[in-house]
């Protein structure tokens, strides 16, 4: 578990965590990939929604041979449930599109389940990543 | 580590790790594109939807003149995350 400074700039940070403990863990290349969208995604949501929270974002992860558990928990915030995000519909056409709005979508499209708890000001956001036949 | 480097053909070659950190770094290249360009992706070794919209941004104001961008030597990765986002339709990709 890791304290990560609520900043963009602390992307680098976020990602050297989840590296560095799917490495001693050899997972593979493809579900480190995800695991860091799936963590920058929510991270920078937290961040950018969250404006008044405390000054860190906790951010944890549980790796056994057939699922990765991430949570990432923010402290004195307001309710915000990345699920209730409405749908973007990729297949419109480019011009009926607007830049921005994928970053849950890719979340719910790489992980295997994406959750929500509120309590007392407390945000906690997990996901899911199932290790399959990358075992 | 992010990078962005202009080759001397005019193509661009993006590198290293494309995330919400470095938008305004590559917005002041991409607002500087007129034309059709080649970015080369080979040395890009991730994007999140923040550098996705980066590019989104550039190819609608590219498509309004006719041209755009075209990507080339993604990664199984990248390639991946560009059909989710449902843009391997919208850019060329090579």
């Amino acid at each position: 578990m890791i304290d990560i400074p609520r900043e963009i700039s602390s992307l680098s940070e976020l990602f050297a965590f989840i590296e560095g403990s799917c490495t001693e863990n050899l997972v593979d290349e493809k579900t480190v990939f995800a695991l860091n969208l799936a963590a920058e995604e929510l991270f920078t949501n937290l961040v950018r929604h969250n404006v008044g929270g405390s000054d860190v974002i906790r951010v944890g992860l549980e790796i056994n041979p057939e699922r990765i558990e991430m949570r990432l928990v923010d402290f004195n915030v307001q309710k915000f449930d990345p699920n209730s995000v409405d749908d973007v519909d990729i297949d419109r056409p480019a011009e009926e599109r607007q830049p921005g709005g994928l970053g849950i979508h890719l979340v719910k499209s790489i992980v295997d389940q994406l959750t929500y708890a509120y309590k007392a000001g407390e945000m906690t956001v997990t996901v899911i990543k199932n290790r399959g036949e990358n075992v | 580590m992010f990078d962005i480097a202009v080759n001397d053909d005019g193509s661009i070659r993006l590198s290293g790790r494309f995330d919400a950190s470095q938008v305004d770094t590559a917005q002041r290249v991409f607002v500087e594109i007129t034309g059709s360009t080649v970015l080369d992706c080979e040395d890009l070794k991730y994007i999140s939807s923040a550098g996705l919209g980066v590019l989104f941004a550039t190819q609608k104001r590219l498509m309004d003149s006719g041209q755009g961008l075209k990507l080339v030597h993604l990664n199984p990765h990248i390639r991946e995350v560009f059909q989710l986002a449902g843009f391997d339709t919208i850019f060329e990709i090579a």
